[in-house]
């Protein structure tokens, strides 16, 4: 099936003392794959920066730049349509690494304990599935219970957690259940926060499943960044100079055309 | 050499007056040490010499090939030479790398090899350091101020010049620099190593710069100077890769070049040596070497390993478990001397957990047999000669079109009668002579 939406994406940073020298990059812009057709009608930064822009080894589109007079905020939008159609989808962007865990994925010895108590089907597809049921059945999902340092192995000791963590846990135990599994940050259809989940390889292309959510993707979810978990795909990366506490505000929004 | 000799503390007190030490971690805490040199020298001789230039030259030119596949066409994995687990779960291996092809397609400019000669007179290879090996600078000075205490040694010996050690660096920046500023990155005057880093800037005719001196505009780095900024074309950095870029990599390095990563990926800078060199040189790789040399150069390798075995495989596994009482375990994760344990200073407990922990984890070590190598004469505080464990690290740069293996080296010698030959562990330093004939 193929769905045409809009989408919409809007974060705001705000300091509370001004800041210079604020080197950024921003992964924030979905791009255009085999079953996903991006086009950005705008896409703006304030304040107004010279971006450079470059794909990462995972296939991301970064922007970089830098704002070096004082400024106490800092807002990006992106806007434009997407045309999702999963039946074109197929093995982009396929790198050996996504086999082995990664620095948020690491297995405790409880996770292990928990993977050897579970029964997995032989299917890469029912497989994914029966570790994303019984991670959905573990956890309890609880915004702001962990931040986006947590490791998979901290969110699974308290059994709670957001997407991200729901997305490392399963990474974690796809990769050591023989898996080859990658972590995607984006926007599923509705309006709220950005959300995060996962993609398997199976049968030459990549599946997409929502282990917050329970559910294999489907055409309402516009992917932006991909990688072998958070750390290679944050929207968002910055240094600057100043001593300042932060605040971020994020909304999206992706609806049928 | 008598005269060396009794120049011995004359030369101390002037490496002290350089600053020449280095920085140890002992107990979680961070000091600082003099490294003390001592004054009868490693003397290698014109035909030894012919075979281990030739045979480190080897081994660098097949560990740059290596890199460079591993981080584009992977052919080595690909053809089951490498197994991937060890490319993939090593420290060092960098996925922010992959498809970046550094200028000239050189990865590790400046090779430090570690090696140790056998009592039965063969070279083995300790280890390979293609990250940031340090060291080069201590016998460049050592050097000079015994040239300027005993010139007469100068004139009795023949030996190779080391003198040209700030020209090789400079020819290797050069072949590579994408338009600009040679620079040599240090952390800070605060560093241990920064008379190293100073000598070698000098040495090379480069421009030596701090945290703070480099930035990034349009994909390019820039140089702040007095006379007007400069853009840079090659970066000698003496940064581990993680604090090289806080935008990129760890956030809270205040010492890095935010987006860095952005001029080197699109070309515009050269970073000598490139990031994620570490898959290299790690404990687990260096078994792979030998099967590289042959792979990529179709030689045999001139040079040997430490007879070494790999837990991974079932059966070295096997022999390992068998014979673990005989033979050195080195946790592949670990450098610096840590993580290495022998099988006869283990009790029958620690054996029994040690064989467990490989059972486990077993692409986690590397196993060797114990290297029995040769003893050096050192001159002690009270004038008498003990005989102490000595290792050498040679220096090789690697341009695009040649492999220039130093005349000179670092020989290190430990204090106490152990086989771990490391500055991180105490110990100190000799000079190294290549007789030319």
């Amino acid at each position: 099936m193929t769905r045409r939406l809009d989408f919409f994406y809007d974060t705001l940073l705000e300091f509370q003392t001004p800041v210079t020298d604020h080197e950024f990059v921003l992964s924030c812009v979905p791009p255009s794959f085999p079953g996903q057709e991006i086009d950005v009608t705008d896409f703006t930064v304030e304040p107004g920066a010279k971006l450079s822009r470059q794909l990462d080894p995972f296939g991301n589109l970064l922007f970089y730049g830098c704002v070096p007079t004082p400024h106490t905020s800092f807002h990006y939008q992106v806007k434009g349509r997407a045309v999702i159609d999963h039946s074109k989808s197929d093995g982009e962007g396929l790198m050996p690494f996504y086999k082995y865990q990664s620095k948020y994925t690491k297995p405790s010895s409880e996770m292990l304990a928990f993977l050897r108590g579970l029964v997995l089907p032989s299917g890469t597809i029912e497989r994914a599935w029966a570790l994303a049921e019984a991670i959905y059945d573990y956890l309890t999902y609880l915004p702001g219970s962990t931040g986006t340092a947590t490791k998979a192995e901290e969110a699974f000791s308290m059994r709670q957690g957001v997407c991200q963590d729901y997305a490392h846990i399963f990474l974690s135990l796809a990769r050591e259940a023989g898996l080859t599994a990658r972590y995607v940050s984006g926007l599923p259809e509705g309006s709220g926060e950005t959300h995060a989940w996962c993609e398997v390889y199976a049968d030459g292309k990549w599946v997409g499943i929502d282990p917050t959510r329970l559910k294999m993707t489907d055409e309402g979810y516009i992917r932006i960044g991909v990688g072998r978990d958070f750390g290679d795909c944050p929207m968002e990366r910055g240094v600057f100079h100043g001593v300042t506490d932060q605040d971020v505000k994020v909304y999206m929004q992706v609806s049928e055309q | 050499m008598d005269d060396l000799i009794r120049h011995k503390d004359q030369i101390n007190r002037h490496l002290q007056r350089y600053g020449v030490k280095f920085g140890i971690y002992k107990n979680g805490e961070f000091r600082e040490q003099f490294f003390p040199f001592d004054p009868i020298p490693r003397v290698i001789t014109a035909e030894e010499w012919d075979s281990l230039e030739k045979g480190l030259a080897q081994r660098v030119k097949a560990l740059n090939l290596f890199l460079k596949d591993i981080y584009g066409e992977k052919k080595i994995i690909n053809d089951g030479v490498v197994p991937e687990e060890f490319v993939y779960r090593s420290p060092g291996y960098m996925a922010e790398c992959e498809g970046i092809v550094p200028a000239g397609g050189i990865y590790s400019h400046i090779s430090g090899i570690d090696l140790v000669k056998g009592k039965n007179g063969t070279w083995y290879i300790l280890e390979d350091n293609l990250r940031i090996p340090s060291g080069a600078s201590y016998p460049l000075i050592a050097r000079m101020l015994c040239r300027r205490c005993s010139p007469a040694t100068f004139q009795e010996n023949h030996l190779l010049d080391n003198r040209n050690y700030g020209d090789l660096l400079r020819k290797t920046m050069d072949s590579v620099n994408t338009g600009g500023l040679n620079v040599v990155f240090t952390p800070g005057r605060y560093n241990a190593a920064y008379f190293e880093h100073s000598y070698l800037a000098e040495k090379a005719g480069a421009k030596l710069a701090e945290p703070g001196d480099l930035y990034v505009k349009d994909e390019c780095v820039y140089m702040r100077l007095a006379g007007g900024d400069q853009r840079v074309g090659a970066i000698y950095r003496r940064v581990s890769d993680e604090y090289m870029d806080p935008v990129a990599f760890e956030p809270s390095s205040l010492i890095g070049v935010p987006n860095l990563m952005s001029a080197y990926r699109a070309g515009n800078v050269a970073v000598l040596n490139a990031f994620g060199n570490g898959v290299a040189d790690d404990k687990g790789i260096y078994y792979f070497v030998p099967k590289m040399i042959k792979y990529y150069l179709g030689e045999e390798p001139i040079l040997h390993n430490a007879e070494t075995y790999l837990p991974f495989y079932e059966e070295d596994r096997k022999y390992v478990l068998d014979h673990l009482e005989t033979l050195v375990v080195k946790d592949v994760a670990e450098a610096g001397g840590y993580g290495v344990v022998f099988g006869d200073k283990m009790s029958e407990e620690e054996l029994a957990r040690m064989k467990e922990t490989i059972q486990a984890e077993p692409r986690r070590f590397i196993a060797q047999e114990v290297v029995d190598f040769e003893d050096m004469p050192i001159v002690m505080e009270d004038g008498s000669v003990e005989e102490h464990k000595a290792d050498l690290r040679a220096f090789v740069l690697s341009t695009p079109d040649d492999t220039f293996v130093w005349p000179s080296g670092l020989t290190r010698f430990s204090r106490t009668s152990g086989f771990i030959v490391n500055s991180s562990q105490g110990g100190g330093f000799k000079d190294t002579w290549i007789e030319s004939r």
